[in-house]
């Protein structure tokens, strides 16, 4: 029994043996398999792809639910779309066909698709023209949170298990809306969208990569051996969210990551140095904003919004971005459909910022409240940076401004307008979208049906986005929006682009064969990687 | 026997004021400071009705004692609500919609806890073995060779690694061990390796304080006049050092790693996040940053717990070791 009993001695000498032991039994234990024995061991695999994401996704897969740019690059890997665009600077408008095999515009008001035969989900059902009917239709709600991406509710038309025409006669727009959005919009089988708790817990696609689990923050999905395309080379695919760019760069040079996006502009040369590894640049989709709250004072009146405009120089911004901006001169990013150089894009301009002050009866800034300007920190690079340039320039011409530096899921939870006015008075976001479709920018953001982040209401600037909406033709539509909509949206100013993203990765040398959109997401079915 | 559970009955009285206090405050802080919670469940673009129809249904309508005393009621039946933030599955969620069907599928506050609570203990283990590895075998030898080279070492090496902060300590080992050396892996946790560096990253936080312990306490141990019998006993140095200083100049060791835990707790919660740990720590600070007011009262009361349960223990076996204290 005493041999049993602890004394203060057996006690420490026990205490020491444990901790001596736990220090040591990863260094005398390697071949547990709990114990890779090196960092090159615990890089990832050949047939491995570790993709670390800066932004979260939502925590509900129904790709009608959102509109988070995270989740839609996971969305890439596990649906197909009807068309892909590879949005390139030489060819913007250029689609491929993916689940469609061609579109075709029969008149104003309809459009049809013919389908790819063949095609399975991951959960082994057939694809046919009933999951496009299911997909459009369910989509293009606009009550859904992402129904503002579309053009309007549709009707989908079944001519036969492979021919589907989508019709917009009903509700008043032009059919060729869904020309570009078929790059966009992600097709659903027909028997999830019938079960919307089932869409909401798991992804089923019939991309190139199988959604396996959510495995915290490690979305985890592997091959579809099924693919039509056939079965990827890269079996296994993580998509984790690592906030802090830091930690991001860290395993990419360590081999434990093999994609990593969002790069700072000092982290470029990192990578461009290391010869493990490379860059993918290119001029995205995306431009980066200051939105205006325009439903409360002061920027209720677009000519405080002009004069904030006025008092900002983009010039120092793009310096300070150095190569992950590009300079904007209008509201959509240049590979947009109907892209132009708006003439008289708001530029810093003090005697325009002091005119329009004066104007809106602040001369000076003389009676304007304090402003807040959100911004966030960790996803997209240089926001607190320039954030405090652009506070420093609007309280040097009279503003009142108070900057907030947050965290991107609190930033993110403060980003949209809401009845009575979003939080704040400014706030600082980019808008990505996997399609030419300038809509997905214009219109969700600028016209009264949707309002996501300004919360603007004004009858000229939807009479505009109406006139390019219901345009007769393409060309005319174009027409439209380079002379009168863009313009428009300058001159009211619900928001001001700042510059267009450079979308920057960094990526493992050993992985090739790989495209990056535009938009930031990526597509492996044809992706290598040596060991 | 008697004393043992009147000592344990009164002190556990005293840490639950101490918890309830801890809890109480942080419950209150979080109402207060920017941030509305309701904001966050419902989801950034929710209208307003909507915002106030949950707020009411939830209770964050009532006066604040009112809601401190419906969680406390809560704790007490084990429950210790759900996280605003996480659903099941456990990830960084946001951005959602304010009609998502699955908001009500929020992770419980005590499953994500425990959950993570393993990992962190295994992350403090291991911190704690390397720093009683590196502190105690050269605070003894700084003792023996008062004003030598290990001890002049010894004493650049406290003042090193206490002015070092953790979580630059942690990127630069990344930067060598693993990016340089390919020695160990370094982000997230897939195994007991991915353990080593930001162990080591938080133990060189403790190890100067137990090294500073232990050679204090030897020199006092080798000044006593058992020492020198000893040696007139013919006994050998290492036996003397080993078996008679060494183990009664442990005691204020005692004392040391009781409060050390703390420490060793705050130290975690940073390296975590550097090394992107999925631990405690890694927890505590995405509550804190994702203000998921559930989850950081859950954590406060685990931490405190924890605070009050080692102290209780700590004199408890302090007054074991010498009867003339009483706590």
């Amino acid at each position: 029994m005493t041999q049993n009993k602890i004394t203060r001695r057996s006690f420490l000498e026990k205490s020491l043996k444990v901790g001596t032991g736990l220090a040591i039994a990863p260094l005398v234990l390697p071949s547990t398999g709990l114990f890779p024995r090196s960092a090159r061991a615990a890089s990832t695999g050949a047939d491995t792809v570790v993709f670390l994401s800066a932004e979260n996704v939502t925590g509900n897969w129904d790709p009608t639910s959102h509109t988070t740019l995270a989740q839609l690059n996971v969305e890439a890997f596990v649906f197909n779309y009807l068309t892909r665009c590879p949005m390139t600077v030489e060819k913007p408008q250029e689609l491929v066909y993916e689940l469609a095999t061609s579109q075709e515009i029969m008149d104003l008001y309809t459009i049809e698709y013919k389908l790819r035969d063949g095609v399975k989900f991951h959960d082994g059902k057939d694809f046919s023209a009933e999951d496009v009917k299911a997909t459009f239709e369910y989509a293009s709600d606009p009550q859904k949170a992402a129904g503002a991406w579309y053009p309007g509710p549709c009707e989908v038309e079944v001519v036969d298990r492979l021919t589907c025409r989508v019709h917009t006669r009903d509700y008043g727009y032009p059919a060729y809306h869904f020309w570009y959005q078929s790059s966009f919009l992600p097709i659903m089988s027909a028997t999830d969208i019938k079960d919307p708790k089932k869409l909401a817990q798991r992804l089923n696609g019939t991309g190139p990569f199988k959604f396996v689990e959510q495995r915290k923050d490690d979305t985890v999905m592997a091959a579809n051996e099924n693919y039509f395309k056939g079965t990827p080379k890269i079996k296994n695919l993580h998509f984790i969210y690592v906030p802090d760019s830091t930690t991001r760069l860290i395993s990419l040079q360590s081999g434990e990551a093999d994609v990593i996006e969002r790069l700072e502009s000092e982290q470029v040369d990192v990578v461009d140095k290391d010869k493990n590894l490379k860059l993918n640049t290119a001029v995205s989709v995306e431009n980066k904003y200051l939105w205006f709250r325009c439903s409360k004072p002061p920027f209720d009146d677009w000519r405080v919004r002009r004069a904030a405009c006025h008092a900002i120089d983009r010039q120092q911004i793009w310096y300070l971005l150095g190569k992950s901006g590009h300079p904007s001169y209008a509201h959509i990013s240049p590979v947009k459909f109907g892209y132009t150089k708006v003439p008289g894009y708001p530029e810093y301009d003090m005697d325009q910022c002091n005119k329009f002050l004066a104007e809106a009866g602040y001369p000076k800034g003389a009676g304007l409240p304090e402003l807040e300007y959100i911004t966030s920190v960790g996803f997209y690079p240089k926001t607190k940076e320039y954030g405090e340039v652009i506070t420093a320039m609007l309280n040097a011409a009279g503003f009142n401004v108070k900057l907030s530096v947050l965290e991107t899921a609190a930033w993110n939870q403060k980003l949209y307008d809401r009845p009575g006015g979003g939080p704040g008075h400014m706030i600082d976001c980019g808008w990505c979208t996997g399609s030419p479709e300038p809509d997905l920018v214009l219109r969700m953001h600028f016209h009264s049906s949707s309002k996501r982040i300004t919360g603007v209401v004004d009858p000229e600037i939807d009479a505009s986005l109406d006139r390019e909406r219901n345009a007769e033709t393409l060309e005319l539509r174009e027409k439209i929006i380079k002379t009168d909509t863009l313009p428009m949206i300058a001159k009211k100013a619900p928001s001001l682009s700042l510059f267009t993203s450079v979308f920057i990765h960094g990526i493992n040398k050993k992985l090739d064969n790989y495209y990056i959109y535009p938009n930031g997401m990526m597509d492996l079915e044809r992706a290598t990687k040596t060991g | 026997m008697g004393y043992v559970i009147y000592f344990l009955a009164r002190r556990s009285a005293q840490g639950l004021i101490i918890v309830f206090f801890a809890v109480f405050f942080i419950f209150m802080v979080m109402r207060i400071v920017p941030g509305d919670p309701v904001r966050l469940m419902v989801g950034g673009a929710a209208p307003d009705q909507v915002l106030q129809k949950v707020a009411k249904e939830l209770g964050l309508k009532d006066p604040l004692l009112v809601q401190f005393g419906r969680y406390l009621k809560g704790i007490v039946q084990g429950d210790f609500g759900n996280s605003f933030i996480r659903p099941k599955s456990g990830g960084s969620v946001g951005g959602e919609a304010w009609d998502d069907k699955r908001a009500h599928a929020r992770a419980e506050v005590f499953d994500l806890i425990v959950e993570r609570i393993p990992l962190t203990l295994l992350l403090a283990g291991m911190a704690m073995g390397w720093a009683i590895l590196l502190g105690i075998p050269l605070g003894i030898m700084a003792a023996l060779r008062q004003g030598g080279w290990v001890d002049k070492f010894a004493n650049a090496f406290v003042s090193v690694s206490i002015s070092v902060p953790n979580f630059w300590l942690g990127i630069i080992l990344m930067l060598i061990v693993s990016i340089r050396l390919k020695i160990l892996p370094s982000v997230g946790y897939k195994g007991l390796s991915y353990v080593i560096l930001p162990s080591f990253a938080v133990s060189l936080e403790l190890a100067p304080i137990l090294l500073r312990t232990i050679r204090s306490s030897m020199i006092d141990v080798l000044q006593m006049n058992f020492v020198k019998v000893a040696k007139a006993r013919g006994l050998s140095s290492w036996s003397i050092i080993m078996k008679h200083c060494f183990r009664n100049s442990l005691i204020p060791l005692l004392n040391v790693l009781g409060v050390q835990i703390g420490i060793l707790l705050g130290g975690v919660i940073v390296v975590e996040f550097v090394f992107n740990y999925p631990g405690l720590g890694l927890l505590t600070i995405y509550a804190v940053l994702q203000r998921d007011f559930p989850l950081i009262q859950g954590i406060v009361i685990l931490f405190a717990g924890v605070f009050v349960f080692i102290n209780i223990i700590v004199d408890l076996l302090c007054s074991y070791v010498d009867r003339r204290l009483t706590f």
